[in-house]
C-alpha cells in the first residue's frame, strides 16, 4: 500500500468532509509518472461533490488514460475551509490521483460549465501557483485550457486561459497532444506552441486575437494578429457517437456526490429549437447512440461501478428514436439486479406515466413539467412546442395514475413579457389544480389532496441564441415580477394547494454580464478575486457589494451587457466561433418571436439552422 | 442465511466516513456476482449491518458487519471475492455463517480494543498508567446535549496496559449503552498529569471489537 497525500493528516482533521481530497476511488487511474510523457490535469472548479458528478470528464479522463503516453488525473476546488488553510500554510493545490502539484503537470484542463464558476478558476491557478494571466506563464507552468459550454463565450475569461478547446474533446486532442510532445522536443517557445495549436482546428488562442471596439464599447473589429490562423473557429463534435470513447470503469467515489449512479449519455442534441436555450443550439444536430450500445454499456456500467442506480442523460430524452424499447429494457435488466431507475426529462405521456408508475414510489414522487411559460402567446414566443392541454393532459393521465405532487418550472423576464404572461403562471397552476378535482372524485384521492409547486428562475440570454439580442430585466424588474406572480397565485380559486418559489436575482444579474461578456471583463473577475469573491455560484458566499464595487472601480458598466438593446447587426463578442448554427437562422428566429411564431422541430422539418454542413446525425439520416 | 464480515481499514480510507464506508461496501457487493438478499420496496437495499461505527481518521484491524445471502452462497469464495473488489487499504479478513441463534453484529458489540500512538513528545510513563490502574475512581466531567455530566471513566476501561513511551493499548467499553470513545480515555488519563490533550496529538487504530460469551467474557466477534 503505497498511498499519497498531499494534505498533513492535522489538516485534514480540521476540515469538513476530508475524504472530498484524499482520491484513490474505485477505478481511478494510477499510472507510473516515469514512464509517460504527458501529463493532464483536467479540472472542475467547483468543489468535490458537483464536480464528481458530471459526465464530460469521466469520458475525458477515459479517453486520456487510454492513450498510453498520457496520465490524466483530477482537480477540484478546495471548499471554502480548506481554501483558507491552504493560503495560511502555503499548500500548493494538487491533482487527486499522484497528490502532485497541479504546476508540475504539462496541462490544465478547466471546463467552464456556468459563469459562476469563473473566480474559482482564478482560485485554482493561484493555490496552483500558476500566474493569473495566461501571457505570464512559462514552461515552468502547464498550458491552461478551457473547454465546455462556457467557452462558447470565452471572451470575458480570455486572459487567464492558453487555449480554449471549442467543441467536443473527443476529436483533436491526440493532435494537441502530439504537437506538444514535437514542440517541447525542438525547444520551441510556449509562443511558438500556441500558435500551431492555433492551427488545429477548434482551437481558439486568445492572445494571437484583439477586440477594437467603437466609441460605445460594442465590437468594432475581431483582430487576427497571425495571418495564417482561422478567422472563424468552427466547434469540433463527434460523427458517429456508437465509434468513440465512452468509459466502462467510470470513478466511483466514496462521498456521496450529487449524481451518484451511472450515467448513460443517449444522444446529443436537441430536435427542439426553445429559443431561450444554448445547449439546444451548441449541440445540434442530434445524434444517437444505437440502442445495443446502450443496453450494452448499461450492464458493464453497472457491473463496474456497483451504483444502485441508473440514469438516463440527454436534452429530451423522450426524443430519442427507441427510447421505449431502452425503458423497458432497463426497467426488466434493473429490477432483476435492485437499482432503481431515474428517468429526468422524459415528456409527460402515457408512456412515461406507466412507466413511472413501475420505477416510482407515487406517494413519495412528484412529478414535473417545464411550461417555462404561463400563456401560449408566450409559449410561442419562446418555441415551446407545448399547449396547455398538453400539459392538463399530462398531469390527468399522471392524477388517474395516483400522482398528487407536480412540480412545473417557469422563467420570468422572458423577451416581450406583458402582464398577462405573468398572470397565465398563476392561472396555468389554477386549472392544473381544477383539472385533479375534475378527474379524481373524491372517494379516490387516496394519496391526499393534490399539491402543486410552481417555480420561477429569472431568464438571462445567452450567446448563440435567437435570444442572445434579447434585453435582460433588471433585479428590480425581476423581484416587482416574483412579487406579481405571487399575487396571482394567491389571489386563484385554488391558492391554497399552490406553493410559489422563487430564485435571487443578485446572481442572475452578474450571470447576465458574464454571459454576452467580453474581454473586458478580465479586470473585473481578477478583481473581485482579489478582493475575496469565490464559490459566487453559492449564493452564501456570493458578494453582490464587492462585484458592484469592481465594476465601478474598472470604469465597467455592467447594464451595458445585460438591459442594453442590441442592433441587428451588432457584432458579438463570440461571433467569431461557429457552433454551426448560423447567426442568420438566429435572426429569423428572434424575428419570428417578436411575432410569436413557432418553428418546427428538426424531425418535422429541417429548418436549415446550419448545421447540416457537419453532415452527421439527424441531418443525414431523416 | 446470516454471514459475519472481519475486515481491516487502513491508509488514506480511514478519511472516509460510516455512512459512505457502508455504501462502499454495498456498492463492493455490487461488484460481485455474490447473491445479496433485499429489502422490499420501491428503493430496495441490502440487508447489512455493521457492528460499530469507526469514526473518522479511525484506522481498524477488527471491523464486523453482517450481511443476509442467500442460502446457496459459498461462502468459503467471499474472502477472494470482495477483496478483487477492495480498495488499496481495506482488506476482508474472514467471512463466516452465523449460527442460528446469533445476536446481530450491532446489538452484540460489547468492547473495543484499540492501540493509540501519540505523534510526539511521549505523553505516556509507566507510573501514569499505573496511577490509573490503581485508582478505584477517574472521574471525568462529559459534555452532553443537555448539560455535563459526571462518569467515572474506570467503569468503562476493561484493559489499558503502557507499551512505549508513545504508545498504549486500550479495551474499552463500545456497548450501545455505555460506548466510552478512546479520545475520552486519552483526555482522562492526561488530565492526571495535568496536561492537556491538544497538545499531544494521537493517532488511533481499533485492534478489535468484541461481545460477551455464555460465561461473561470478552471475546471478539467471530468467535462462537
Amino acid at each position: 500500500m503505497n498511498q499519497k497525500l498531499a494534505l498533513p493528516e492535522e489538516v485534514l482533521m480540521s476540515i469538513e468532509k476530508p475524504e472530498r481530497y484524499i482520491g484513490h476511488e474505485i477505478n481511478a487511474v494510477f499510472k507510473d509518472k516515469d514512464k509517460i510523457d504527458i501529463r493532464f490535469a483536467m479540472c472542475f472548479p467547483d468543489v468535490y461533490e458537483i464536480g464528481m458528478s458530471h459526465l464530460g470528464i469521466q469520458i475525458l479522463y477515459d479517453m486520456f488514460n487510454r492513450f498510453e503516453d498520457t496520465w490524466c488525473e483530477r482537480v477540484y476546488s478546495p471548499w471554502v475551509d480548506l481554501d483558507k488553510i491552504m493560503r495560511e500554510k502555503k499548500l500548493s493545490l494538487f491533482t487527486w490521483e499522484s497528490q502532485d502539484p497541479v504546476r508540475e503537470m504539462d496541462f490544465l484542463g478547466i471546463t467552464l460549465q456556468y459563469e459562476m464558476c469563473y473566480t474559482n478558476i482564478l482560485q485554482i491557478l493561484d493555490l496552483s501557483n500558476i500566474p493569473l494571466i495566461a501571457t505570464e506563464r512559462t514552461w515552468e507552468d502547464p498550458i491552461v485550457i478551457g473547454g465546455g459550454p462556457c467557452s462558447y463565450n470565452p471572451e470575458p475569461i480570455a486572459d487567464f486561459f492558453d487555449l480554449f478547446y471549442i467543441g467536443e474533446g473527443e476529436t483533436r486532442y491526440r493532435e494537441l497532444l502530439d504537437l506538444y510532445k514535437e514542440s517541447r522536443k525542438n525547444n520551441e517557445s510556449r509562443d511558438e506552441f500556441l500558435y500551431k495549436a492555433a492551427k488545429i482546428p477548434g482551437m481558439y488562442v486568445p492572445r494571437f486575437y484583439e477586440p477594437i471596439y467603437n466609441e460605445d464599447f460594442t465590437l468594432k473589429e475581431f483582430r487576427r494578429l497571425k495571418d495564417d490562423i482561422p478567422a472563424t473557429i468552427v466547434k469540433e463534435l463527434v460523427t458517429n457517437l456508437d465509434d468513440t470513447y465512452y468509459p466502462e470503469k467510470p470513478i466511483v467515489p466514496y462521498m456521496k456526490v450529487t449524481q451518484d449512479r451511472v450515467v448513460l449519455e443517449i444522444m446529443r442534441g436537441c430536435i427542439r429549437g426553445c429559443r431561450f436555450c444554448q445547449a439546444g443550439q451548441i449541440y445540434k444536430p442530434v445524434r444517437e447512440r444505437s440502442i445495443e450500445f446502450l443496453k450494452e454499456r448499461a450492464e458493464t456500467l453497472l457491473k463496474n461501478t456497483g451504483h444502485e442506480e441508473i440514469s438516463l442523460s440527454s436534452l429530451s430524452s423522450s426524443d430519442y428514436s427507441h427510447i421505449e424499447e431502452l425503458v423497458n429494457f432497463l426497467i426488466e435488466d434493473c429490477t432483476k439486479k435492485k437499482v432503481n431507475i431515474a428517468l429526468p426529462s422524459l415528456r409527460i405521456d402515457q408512456f412515461s406515466v406507466d412507466v413511472m408508475e413501475k420505477v416510482q414510489d407515487i406517494k413519495k414522487s412528484s412529478l414535473t413539467f417545464a411550461p417555462e411559460a404561463g400563456s401560449q402567446r408566450m409559449r410561442n414566443i419562446i418555441n415551446k412546442g407545448l399547449t396547455e392541454e398538453d400539459i392538463i393532459n399530462g398531469a390527468v393521465l399522471a392524477f388517474k395514475g395516483g400522482w398528487t405532487k407536480v412540480k412545473l418550472y417557469f422563467m420570468l423576464g422572458l423577451p416581450f413579457e406583458e402582464e398577462e404572461d405573468i398572470e397565465g403562471i398563476a392561472k396555468l397552476c389554477n386549472n392544473i389544480a381544477a383539472a385533479f378535482y375534475e378527474a379524481i372524485p373524491k372517494e379516490k384521492r387516496i394519496n391526499g389532496k393534490v399539491s402543486i409547486t410552481a417555480s420561477t428562475s429569472f431568464f438571462i440570454p445567452k450567446p448563440f441564441t435567437p435570444f442572445q439580442w434579447a434585453k435582460m430585466n433588471t433585479k428590480e424588474d425581476f423581484i416587482d415580477k416574483a412579487e406579481h406572480t405571487k399575487h396571482y397565485i394567491m389571489s386563484q380559486l385554488n391558492q391554497k394547494v399552490i406553493r410559489y418559489i422563487w430564485h435571487e436575482a443578485d446572481v442572475s444579474m452578474l450571470e447576465g454580464v458574464m454571459a454576452r461578456g467580453d474581454r473586458r471583463l478580465s479586470k473585473v473577475i481578477l478583481m473581485a478575486y482579489k478582493k475575496g469573491c469565490i464559490y459566487d455560484a453559492w449564493s452564501e458566499y456570493y458578494k453582490h457589494d464587492v462585484w458592484l464595487e469592481c465594476f465601478k472601480e474598472c470604469g465597467i458598466d455592467p447594464f451595458f451587457y445585460t438591459t442594453r438593446e442590441r442592433k441587428d447587426d451588432e457584432l458579438f463578442p463570440w461571433d467569431f466561433l461557429d457552433c454551426g448554427v448560423s447567426k442568420a437562422h438566429l435572426l429569423r428566429e428572434w424575428k419570428k418571436a417578436q411575432a410569436a411564431i413557432v418553428t418546427d422541430n428538426c424531425k418535422k422539418r429541417c429548418v436549415g439552422c446550419g448545421t447540416a454542413k457537419f453532415d452527421c446525425g439527424l441531418c443525414i439520416n431523416r | 442465511m446470516k454471514v459475519r464480515i472481519k475486515f481491516s481499514k487502513h491508509g488514506v480510507l480511514k478519511y472516509v466516513g460510516h455512512l459512505d464506508f457502508m455504501r462502499y461496501f454495498q456498492k463492493a457487493f455490487r461488484r460481485t456476482d455474490i447473491d445479496v438478499a433485499y429489502s422490499k420496496g420501491f428503493s430496495p437495499h441490502m440487508i447489512m449491518s455493521f457492528a460499530q461505527p469507526l469514526g473518522v481518521g479511525v484506522e481498524s484491524d477488527g471491523e464486523y458487519f453482517d450481511v443476509e445471502v442467500s442460502d446457496s452462497e459459498n461462502v468459503d469464495l467471499f474472502v477472494e471475492k470482495l477483496n478483487e473488489q477492495m480498495a488499496d487499504g481495506v482488506e476482508v479478513l474472514e467471512a463466516i455463517v452465523l449460527p442460528e441463534k446469533a445476536e446481530n453484529a450491532m446489538a452484540s458489540v460489547a468492547a473495543a480494543s484499540y492501540e493509540i500512538e501519540f505523534y510526539k513528545d511521549a505523553p505516556l510513563t509507566e507510573k501514569l498508567i499505573k496511577q490509573f490502574v490503581d485508582s478505584s475512581e477517574v472521574n471525568y466531567v462529559k459534555k452532553t446535549k443537555t448539560g455535563e455530566r459526571t462518569i467515572n471513566i474506570k467503569d468503562y476501561v476493561f484493559d489499558i496496559r503502557y507499551l512505549s513511551m508513545r504508545c498504549m493499548y486500550i479495551c474499552v467499553d463500545a456497548s450501545s449503552g455505555g460506548n466510552l470513545k478512546p479520545a475520552t480515555l486519552c483526555d482522562a488519563l492526561l488530565k492526571l498529569d495535568n496536561k492537556n490533550i491538544e497538545d499531544y496529538p494521537f493517532h488511533i487504530t481499533r485492534k478489535d471489537t468484541y461481545k460477551r460469551n455464555e460465561n461473561s467474557e470478552l471475546v471478539p466477534l467471530n468467535r462462537f
